[in-house]
C-alpha cells in the first residue's frame, strides 16, 4: 500500500481549482523570496563588513611566527633570527586558489616627536606596492606621496599629523627599541597622510617603507613579523588558512601560523552569528503568517471534497489513507511553491548581487563594530538559507495540511453520502 | 431447513434511532432479515421508510442503536473504525445514486481503486478491470475522467469498482435514479448479468420500478419494518 492512490489524488488534486492553486503557491513563493532575499542581504552585509573590517590594514588572513602573537614580541620574526625568503613565501602564498594578495610587514611600537610634542605610535614597515593589493591605507591617502622604498619617509594618519601638529614634509624624530637591544632613533620625513574614518588607525599608526624600517629596527631584510593576506570570499578565510597551513608552503623548517579573521577578529563571527540568528526570527514570522494562509485555503479545498472524503471511506479507505491524500497535496503545493520561490528568488539574488542597492545616495558612510560599511547593499548567495528555507516552506504546507486532513477524516460517510 | 452456507448479510432485531434538537425518528424498527450469496434483492418502499438506512446498516456505514448485523458471520456491530474499513475494502462493493467517482482519477483508476488498497499487482488490476469493461459494455473508456462521461457510463465504472474485487455483497443506493429510462435498462442489464455469471450478491435501495420487476427478492418497508418480503 506504500504505492498507493495518495499522492496522486493529492498532486491531481491541486490542479483542479487552478487559480486557488496558483495564488496560494505564489503567496508561499514571495515569502520564500523575502527571506532568501533578506537572508542574502544581511549575508552581503556581513561579508561586506568583515570585507572592510579587515580589508583597511589586517588583512582576512594573517602569517606569523607561532610565537609572535599575543605580544607582538619583536625578535619572534617568521623563520625566527635566520628570518627567511620572503619572496618565495609570498609567492608560494598567492599561488593558494582565492588569494588576492600577500604583503610582507614589521611592527614596532616606538615614539615619533616633532619640536615638543611626543606621540606614542605602531611603527609598520610595508612595502607600498604589495600594500595596494592587500589593505587601503595606500588607497586612503589624502596628501602628498606614498613612502618610496629606501628613503626614510613617513606616510602618517591625518589625525596623528594633527597630534603633532606636522604636514607633508615635515622631518619626526623616530624612537624604537631594536632587535639588538639597542634604542634606535632616526629622523624621518612625513612623505603622505592617509584618512581611513577609524579612530584609532588615523591617530596611531606611522607606516615606513619595509626595508627602511627594518634597518631602524636592525633587522635583516629576510625578517618580517607578519604576511597579511586578502581573499576573494571572506567566508572562505578559515579553510584557506587551512590548506595554507597544512599544505606547507613555507620553506622547509619554517614554521608559520596562518589565522583567518574569524580567529583575530572574534566580535566580526559574534556579528555574523547574530545576523545568521535574527534570520531565523524572520523565517519563523513568515512561515507562521504561511501556515495560516495555507490551513484556511486547504480547509475549503477539503470541506468542498467531503463528499469524496466520504467515499472515500466507504470505499474503504482508512483515515490514514485520507490523511496522507491531503498531506501529499500539501507536499505538493508546497514542493510547487519552491519552484516558484526558486524562479523569481534567483534572478533578484544575482540581479543585487552585480548591481547592488546603493543606499548612499540616502546616507552617508558611516561606521559600525568599528568598521566602515560602505552603504551599498550587495546580496550574498545564502547557500544555506536557500535550503533551509526550502525545508521550511515544505514543512509549513505539511503543518497547515495537518487540521484539514484531520477534518477530512472525521466527515460521517452515510451522512454525507446523502447530502445532510 | 437451514442452508449451511454463510449468509452474505444478516441482522437481528436491528434498530437505527436518530435524535435531533430533542426530536426522535425511528428509521429503522427491529429488523430481521437474512440474504444468501448470490441473491438479488431490491428494498422497495415509500420515502422516509428506512431503505437506505437499513443498507447503511449492512454495510457499516452507520452503527445500529439496537440489535446485531453480520456480514459473512462477522459480527460488525462492534467493530472498530478500522476494522470496519478494512472489511468494506474486501468484503464490500458500493454504488451510489450520484457522485461515484473520484473526479481525479480516470475510469480505470476509479475502477482499480479497491484492488489497489488491497495491494493487487497492477497487471493483474489492469487485467480484471478490461475484462469488466468489455463485459459491461465500457471498453476504451478506461482514460476518460469521470466529467468526460455520461451518468450512465459512470454508474457502470462505479458498478465495474463494485464488483471487480468479488465482494460478499454489493449494496447500491437509488444506482438508477439519476439517469434516462435507455440507460437505466442497460445498468440493470449489467448488474443481472454479472449476478449470473459471477454469482455476486446485489441489495439494492430504489423507488424504480423496472429495477423491483428484475429483483428475485422484493422487500417491502414501510416505517422502518419489513412489511412483505417475497422470493421469485
Ligand atoms: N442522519 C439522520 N439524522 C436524522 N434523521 C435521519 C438521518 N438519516 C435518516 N433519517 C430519517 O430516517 C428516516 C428514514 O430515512 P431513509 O433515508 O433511510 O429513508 P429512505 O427510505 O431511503 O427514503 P428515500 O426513499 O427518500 O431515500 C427518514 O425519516 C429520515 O428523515
Ligand atoms: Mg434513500
Amino acid at each position: 500500500m506504500a504505492a498507493g492512490p495518495w499522492w496522486r489524488i493529492g498532486w491531481r488534486n491541486l490542479g483542479r481549482n487552478r487559480r486557488r492553486t496558483i495564488l496560494t503557491a505564489t503567496g508561499l513563493a514571495f515569502g520564500y523570496w523575502a527571506v532568501v532575499v533578506i537572508a542574502g542581504m544581511a549575508d552581503g552585509i556581513v561579508a561586506d563588513m568583515v570585507r572592510t573590517a579587515t580589508g583597511i590594514l589586517s588583512g582576512q588572513i594573517q602569517a606569523h611566527a607561532p610565537a609572535y602573537l599575543p605580544d607582538r614580541t619583536l625578535y619572534e620574526t617568521i623563520g625566527g633570527n635566520e628570518g627567511t625568503d620572503v619572496p618565495a613565501l609570498l609567492a608560494a602564498i598567492e599561488r593558494e586558489p582565492g588569494v588576492l594578495g600577500a604583503a610582507p610587514r614589521v611592527y614596532a611600537g616606538g615614539l615619533v616627536s616633532s619640536g615638543a610634542t611626543t606621540v606614542g605610535v605602531l611603527l609598520v614597515g610595508a612595502d607600498p606596492a604589495r600594500e595596494d593589493s592587500v589593505s587601503r591605507l595606500t588607497a586612503a591617502l589624502v596628501e602628498g606621496h606614498l613612502p618610496a622604498p629606501g628613503t626614510r619617509e613617513l606616510l602618517i594618519g591625518s589625525e596623528l599629523a594633527r597630534q603633532l601638529n606636522v604636514r607633508v614634509g615635515t622631518e619626526l624624530v623616530v624612537v624604537a627599541p631594536a632587535a639588538d637591544g639597542s634604542l634606535a632613533n632616526d629622523l624621518f620625513t612625513v612623505a603622505g597622510l592617509y584618512r581611513t574614518g577609524i579612530a584609532e588607525l588615523d591617530g596611531s599608526y606611522a607606516v615606513g617603507p619595509l626595508d627602511a624600517i627594518q634597518a631602524l629596527l636592525v633587522l635583516d631584510p629576510g625578517r618580517v613579523h607578519e604576511i597579511a593576506i586578502r581573499i576573494a570570499d571572506p567566508w572562505t578565510a578559515p579553510a584557506i588558512a587551512d590548506s595554507l597551513g597544512t599544505r606547507g608552503v613555507t620553506p622547509a623548517g619554517v614554521p608559520v601560523a596562518f589565522r583567518p579573521w574569524t580567529t583575530f577578529r572574534p566580535e566580526l563571527v559574534d556579528y555574523a552569528n547574530l545576523s545568521a540568528g535574527s534570520m531565523w526570527i524572520v523565517v519563523v514570522i513568515v512561515f507562521l503568517m504561511a501556515i495560516f494562509g495555507v490551513a484556511n485555503t486547504l480547509l475549503m479545498t477539503t470541506f468542498e471534497r467531503r463528499r469524496e472524503f466520504a467515499l472515500l471511506l466507504a470505499l474503504g479507505a482508512t483515515p490514514r489513507g485520507i490523511v496522507r491524500a491531503v498531506l501529499a497535496e500539501a507536499a505538493a503545493l508546497g514542493i510547487l511553491s519552491i519552484v516558484l520561490g526558486v524562479v523569481i528568488t534567483v534572478p533578484v539574488l544575482i540581479w543585487w548581487h552585480y548591481d547592488p542597492i546603493d543606499l548612499g545616495r540616502l546616507f552617508g558612510d558611516f561606521t559600525m563594530a568599528g568598521a566602515l560599511v560602505r552603504p551599498v547593499l550587495r546580496t550574498d548567495y545564502p547557500v544555506t538559507m536557500f535550503f533551509y528555507a526550502a525545508g521550511a516552506l515544505l514543512l509549513t504546507a505539511l503543518l497547515a495540511a495537518l487540521y484539514p486532513a484531520f477534518r477530512a477524516t472525521r466527515v460521517p460517510p452515510a451522512d454525507t453520502l446523502a447530502g445532510r | 431447513m437451514t442452508t449451511p452456507t454463510n449468509a452474505a448479510v444478516r441482522t437481528d432485531t436491528v434498530w437505527k434511532i436518530f435524535e435531533h434538537d430533542g426530536i426522535t425518528v425511528e428509521a429503522v424498527r427491529g429488523v430481521t432479515v437474512r440474504i444468501e450469496p448470490g441473491e438479488f434483492v431490491v428494498l422497495a418502499g415509500p420515502s422516509g421508510s428506512g431503505k437506505t438506512t437499513l443498507l447503511n446498516l449492512f454495510g457499516g456505514l452507520t452503527r445500529p442503536s439496537r440489535g446485531r448485523v453480520w456480514i459473512d458471520e462477522q459480527d460488525i456491530t462492534d467493530m472498530s473504525e478500522r476494522q470496519l474499513a478494512r472489511l468494506r475494502l474486501e468484503r464490500l462493493g458500493f454504488v451510489f445514486q450520484a457522485y461515484n467517482l473520484l473526479p481525479v482519477l480516470t475510469a480505470l483508476e476509479n475502477a482499480e481503486f479497491s484492488l489497489l488498497l488491497q495491494g493487487v499487482d497492477e497487471e493483474e488490476r489492469q487485467r480484471r478491470v478490461s475484462a469488466l469493461f468489455e463485459k459491461i459494455g465500457i471498453a476504451g473508456l478506461e482514460d476518460r475522467r469521470p466529467g468526460k462521461l455520461s451518468g450512465g457510463q459512470q454508474q457502470r465504472v462505479a458498478v465495474a469498482r463494485a464488483v471487480v474485487s468479488e465482494p460478499a455483497l454489493v449494496l447500491a443506493d437509488e444506482p438508477t435514479a439519476n439517469l434516462d429510462s435507455a440507460s437505466s435498462d442497460a445498468l440493470l442489464d449489467v448488474m443481472v448479468r454479472l449476478n449470473a455469471d459471477l454469482g455476486t450478491t446485489f441489495v439494492f435501495a430504489t423507488h424504480d420500478t423496472r429495477l423491483m420487476e428484475r429483483a428475485k427478492r422484493l422487500i417491502r418497508l414501510v416505517d422502518g419494518a419489513i412489511a412483505s418480503d417475497h422470493r421469485r
